[in-house]
């Protein structure tokens, strides 16, 4: 039986219109499967995603997990004989694979729109603003730690302003993730797969291992320098995230399990000497995310020639993400320097991005985290896994 | 003119490395013989036009470079020049300083003395002709011929058989553009229209036909029928631009076409958008989707087995119709492949870009209605080669090209096949057959229209030199250009037009001067007969691959000189040996044949080349010295189908003991300038096996080789092996007798 194609005229604008403005000069010669290192053995990709894209085939391409196999390493669009750039055209469609799924909707709309970025931000500053002890721009308005120093905690203070407004952000993100997962699980099952592997959990470590290693972005050819840059990223972040883990033990397991500060372990309020354990391990996580970014930033710049510069929802989380590491940086700095006409202003940009970085998650590329998760222990719990995967399973 | 002969040999370009020229100097008797450094240089011509002038030199042998060289510095009008070209046959590819060497020489020059002794100058056989250009056909081809050539100063007469100029490009919306932004067009048609109703050198005749062309170029007289009058008109050459039809899609029922209505095929279409609005055929509502079957009936053994060329373009044009004419409308493009070449590629990038332009390859396996709606299913996609089914509100066929010249072709030539089978066969073809509408109606012996292009696989259509010279056709001063030639688009046929006018042109310029058209563009020579002694036999009329052989009533040829292209197939044709040109006969180069010194004791072949393209690879060989045996000797023939088989016989009762010959590549993708003369120099070689076993000497003694100008290399391998085969026969037993 012949299987009735119905083009999407509007999804095909969509895809144009969110990065993949080259997309309809592919003509199928399938350069791009041949080059990429991550493609199936059984189906061409990513020229079917290519051609699905180019005759607006939205189903097709939402209800397979294979668009989150591609890691934009742009070997495809390297070699691409008709500049149609096959590594951005992904991109697009795993932004729009994002706004389809994340909820509520409209914010998704907002997010990948530059229009829309004021408005985005000035949630957190009026937000921050009604909490915040003083006026940034006004120093003096500001209470100063006993020596005259400077103590964002007294800006900010952590119980009644930080934690609620943050933990109420992370809690959002965290309900629109878990519902995205879901509307995003139910569109993966609608493309008629038959679960092969048994147990969910050890999909989802076997996954976690290979996002921990990241096997497969270390795959490319053409902007093999990207993958460390990642990675370099990606750890920062899972330190930023031990950090905070830590700063919530000494913040709260001083009072509520009764730990008395000991040796270089400072608990209780911040802030904390240079020496302690936590500070050290911060400020090493901080350094790896400015270098990291930084890395992003120069090879997206260098590979741009071959692998095409990218799209606004692309670049709007690589600015926020410099802007959160490098004023984390110079509000420590500042701080120290006890600048406080620039230290309160920096500290309060920092705060603002990250709420933004929290808060719009589930609808930035920051998303990708979650989206590429669940495709890829969705292809691993249904036995769909990648060319080498299965030679390595065979040799093993 | 009383011959008085100078020889002239140069010792420049390597020559006297190779070759003792004082030896060679003093091997001519009884005749003055100078030496230069270098000929070519102002001092060495100035040194022939002195003895020119104060001895009376007027017959020239130049022993140095090839003829095909320096031919403008070694130009002596009124003389007779002959060119022994001891540079790239002897120097360049012969060992230095041997004695074969030596002896290659010396024949050569022996050779062109003969020949010199056995010419005569030139004289053009002119007769009152007229340069007016009669174009056939009022499409966008015959439109442009006609301008080229008005704009050049020529009277041209252009004959439409519609009572409208334009053709099939009148019907257009817009045009395919193959230059920067390669969006749509305006078609250029009505421009060319207005531009040639207001031309004052050109004059339409339409609705008109023409009913006959008879004579020869510079003086054909064409009969011109319009509104129920005839007019004769004298014409001096004639540009043929019938063009083509649409393939018949009636015979296309497999894709839905007379079935549904909403199945037309793309000029349909064409005619449906330029109302600007798409509607649908069946209910008038408006159409938002349309999909392109490509190659409808075309690169089909069942229907046209060829490309069309411009379905493609034009397809993703009328795609972009659809776009533009309905809102968020879309086309689906079917192809089998996607063919735009050259700056056309650029044309399909750009509607290629277009968000609502969809294509895949595909094999068309059905269009069907279902509930109403109207289905193109197709298979081998690019939908992992698996069957799809679109739904769309129009299937557009894009149908193939059919030249004009397809349907007088098949009907002339079942007649042909009727007449085999005799009289009453004939008469019953020609009472069942409706006969279809003629283009030319020409008075040939060969037929009243343009032969096919290829004989064995005859598309239809106009017969032209496919690989060199695409406008020349089978009859002299006769030029097809468009559509009737080979499928194309208009920016092509605009090109061919033009190039065809020039031929044209050209054609009318040079027989009013009585001068050969092409290939031998500079010939003033005409074939004499020496007819007390013809026989009738009709080998000449039925050879002369241009028509140019009458006979009359008793069966004695007559010449219409300005059909002839000077190939001298006749002479070759000729038992009687009786066809001669000025500079050209046969016992001219019977005689060339008998001044080589054949060695009693030694290896002595010849080879007749083509001077077309064999000599040009000779010459070639040279260039890039490659080193040839030294016991053969080449005689350049106008064109392989002018070789007597007597010159053969003459060879091999000389004792020289086999014989090449060399001619271009014949066949459907013909090489030969003169269209049939290397395959009826085949064709004649077949009977000199008989000559061969009157004197008892082995066929393999004489070979015959297609060679195209660019087998130069293969050349040395040719010949040895040749060598090799006769060292194998043996002397010829006539040596020495």
């Amino acid at each position: 039986m012949a299987q009735i194609i119905k083009p999407d005229l509007n999804f095909v604008k969509e895809v144009i219109k969110s990065g993949g403005q080259d997309l309809k000069k592919c003509y199928q010669c399938s350069t791009c499967t041949v080059v990429c290192n991550v493609t199936q053995d059984k189906k061409p990709f990513p020229r079917k995603e290519m051609l699905y894209a180019q005759w607006g085939l939205k189903d097709k391409l939402f209800s397979s997990p294979d668009i989150w196999l591609c890691h934009q390493c742009s070997d495809c669009t390297a070699y691409c004989p008709r500049g149609a750039k096959p590594g951005e055209v992904l991109g697009a469609i795993r932004r729009l694979a994002i706004k389809e799924h994340s909820w509520p909707g409209f914010l998704g709309g907002l997010v990948n729109s530059p229009l829309y970025l004021i408005l985005l931000l000035a949630v957190p500053v009026i937000i921050l603003l009604i909490g915040a002890n003083g006026n940034p721009l006004n120093p003096d308005s500001i209470p100063r730690g006993e020596d005259g120093s400077i103590v964002y905690a007294k800006f900010m203070p952590v119980n009644t302003v930080i934690d609620p407004i943050f933990i109420a952000a992370a809690a959002f993100a965290v309900i629109s993730f878990v519902i995205g997962i879901k509307k995003y699980w139910n569109t993966l099952k609608s493309g008629g797969y038959e679960p092969k592997s048994a147990s969910l959990s050890s999909t989802f470590i076997s996954t976690l291992k290979e996002i921990l290693l990241h096997k497969q972005f270390s795959k490319c050819n053409v902007t093999k320098t990207r993958t460390y840059a990642h990675l370099l990223t990606f750890y920062a972040f899972v330190g930023l995230a031990i950090t905070t883990t830590w700063a919530v033990i000494y913040l709260y397991g001083w009072e509520l399990l009764g730990i008395q500060p000991f040796s270089v372990f400072h608990f209780g309020e911040s802030p904390y000497p240079m020496t302690d354990p936590l500070k050290i391990f911060a400020n090493i996580s901080a350094l790896a995310l400015i270098t990291g970014i930084t890395l992003v930033v120069l090879f997206r710049l260098i590979n741009s020639p071959k692998a095409g510069i990218g799209s606004y929802f692309d670049w709007l989380l690589i600015t926020v993400i410099y802007i959160i590491a490098a004023t984390g940086i110079l509000s420590e700095v500042l701080r120290l320097l006890n600048v406080a006409s620039l230290a309160y202003p920096v500290y309060f940009i920092h705060l603002t991005f990250v709420f933004f970085l929290f808060a719009y998650a589930p609808f930035s590329k920051m998303a990708h985290m979650v989206y590429r998760t669940v495709a890829m222990v969705f292809a691993r719990h249904n036995g769909i896994v990648s060319k080498e995967l299965i030679t390595e399973r065979q040799a093993s | 003119m009383e011959k008085k002969i100078g020889i002239y040999i140069c010792d420049g370009c390597d020559i006297n490395e190779a070759i003792n020229t004082e030896k060679l100097e003093k091997s001519v008797r009884n005749l003055p013989v100078k030496r230069h450094n270098a000929l070519c240089s102002p001092e060495g011509v100035e040194l022939i036009k002195n003895d020119m002038k104060t001895d009376g030199i007027n017959t020239i042998v130049i022993a140095a470079c090839s003829p095909r060289v320096k031919y403008d510095v070694f130009d002596f009008p009124g003389s007779i020049v002959e060119r022994v070209n001891i540079r790239e046959l002897v120097a360049w590819t012969l060992d230095p300083k041997d004695e074969l060497t030596q002896a290659a020489a010396e024949d050569y020059l022996k050779m062109g003395i003969t020949k010199v002794q056995k010419s005569d100058l030139p004289e053009p056989w002119v007769q009152e002709t007229v340069k007016t250009i009669l174009v056939i056909g009022g499409g966008v081809t015959g439109l442009t011929a006609a301008l080229e050539a008005a704009k050049a100063g020529y009277k041209v007469y252009l004959v439409e058989k519609e009572s409208e100029l334009g053709g099939y490009a009148r019907k257009l919306y817009k045009q395919v553009t193959r230059t920067y932004p390669y969006k749509l067009s305006e078609p250029v048609v009505g421009d060319l229209i207005k531009e040639v109703e207001s031309h004052p050198n050109i004059q339409v005749f339409k609705p008109a036909r023409v009913a006959k062309t008879d004579g020869q170029p510079g003086m054909w007289d064409v009969t011109i029928e319009m509104n129920g009058k005839s007019e004769v008109l004298r014409i001096g050459a004639i540009v043929l631009a019938a063009g083509w039809k649409p393939y018949d899609a009636t015979k296309l029922g497999h894709l839905g076409y007379g079935k549904y209505k909403d199945v037309v095929t793309n000029i349909e279409f064409e005619e449906m958008a330029k109302k600007g609005r798409l509607l649908r055929p069946s209910d008038g509502k408006e159409i938002k989707s349309v999909a392109f079957i490509q190659c409808a009936g075309s690169r089909d053994p069942n229907h046209l087995p060829y490309c069309s060329a411009y379905c493609c373009s034009s397809s993703l044009k009328q795609a972009k119709y659809v776009r533009e004419l309905s809102e968020d409308g879309i086309a689906f493009i079917i192809y089998k492949d996607i063919r735009t070449p050259g700056q056309y590629e650029f044309f399909y990038k750009e509607i290629q870009n277009d968000p609502g332009i969809m294509l895949t390859k595909g094999e068309v396996t059905g269009v069907m209605e279902e509930n109403g709606k109207l289905y193109v299913e197709a298979d081998s996609t690019f939908f992992m080669g698996e069957k799809i089914k679109v739904e769309a509100d129009l299937v557009v066929l894009a149908v193939g090209m059919v030249p004009a010249t397809k349907e007088p072709q098949e009907y002339l030539d079942g007649l042909t096949k009727a007449a085999a089978q005799g009289d009453e066969a004939k008469k019953a073809y020609l009472e069942s057959t409706p006969k279809p509408e003629f283009i030319l109606n020409l008075n040939y012996r060969q037929g009243p229209e343009i032969p096919p292009f290829a004989e064995k696989n005859t598309y239809g259509f106009a017969d032209s030199n496919f690989i060199c010279f695409q406008y020349e056709t089978r009859r002299t001063g006769i030029y097809a250009a468009g559509c009737i030639r080979q499928p194309m688009t208009i920016a092509e046929a605009q090109d061919d037009a033009a190039g065809a006018a020039l031929k044209a042109i050209q054609a009318a310029e040079h027989v009013a001067k009585g001068i050969a058209v092409h290939p031998r563009a500079w010939d003033m020579t005409y074939p004499d007969p020496l007819l007390l002694r013809c026989t009738a036999c009709k080998r000449c009329t039925e050879e002369c691959p241009f028509g140019a052989i009458d006979e009359d009533e008793k069966g004695i040829p007559y010449y219409k000189p300005n059909r002839c292209r000077r190939c001298a197939t006749c002479l070759g044709a000729c038992p009687e040996r009786i066809v001669s040109f000025k500079d050209y006969s046969v016992d001219m180069i019977s005689s060339m044949i008998k001044s080589i010194d054949v060695p009693e004791d030694g290896l002595m072949l010849l080879a007749f080349v083509c001077e077309n393209d064999a000599y040009p690879a000779l010459d070639t060989a040279g260039i890039n010295r490659l080193k040839l045996p030294p016991n053969i000797r080449i005689i350049p023939l106008r064109c392989l189908g002018s070789m007597n088989l007597v010159w053969v016989a003459d060879a091999l009762s000389r004792g020289i003991d086999g014989a090449l010959l060399f001619g271009c590549k014949f066949g459907e993708d013909y090489q030969c300038h003169f269209i049939k003369g290397s395959e009826l120099a085949n064709y004649r070689l077949g009977k000199v096996q008989e000559t061969l076993s009157r004197l008892q000497l082995e066929s393999e003694r004489v070979k015959m080789v297609q060679l195209a100008i660019n087998d130069y290399p293969r050349l040395p391998e040719i010949i040895n092996e040749f060598v090799e085969k006769i060292n194998e026969l043996g002397p010829n037993p006539y040596k020495g007798f």
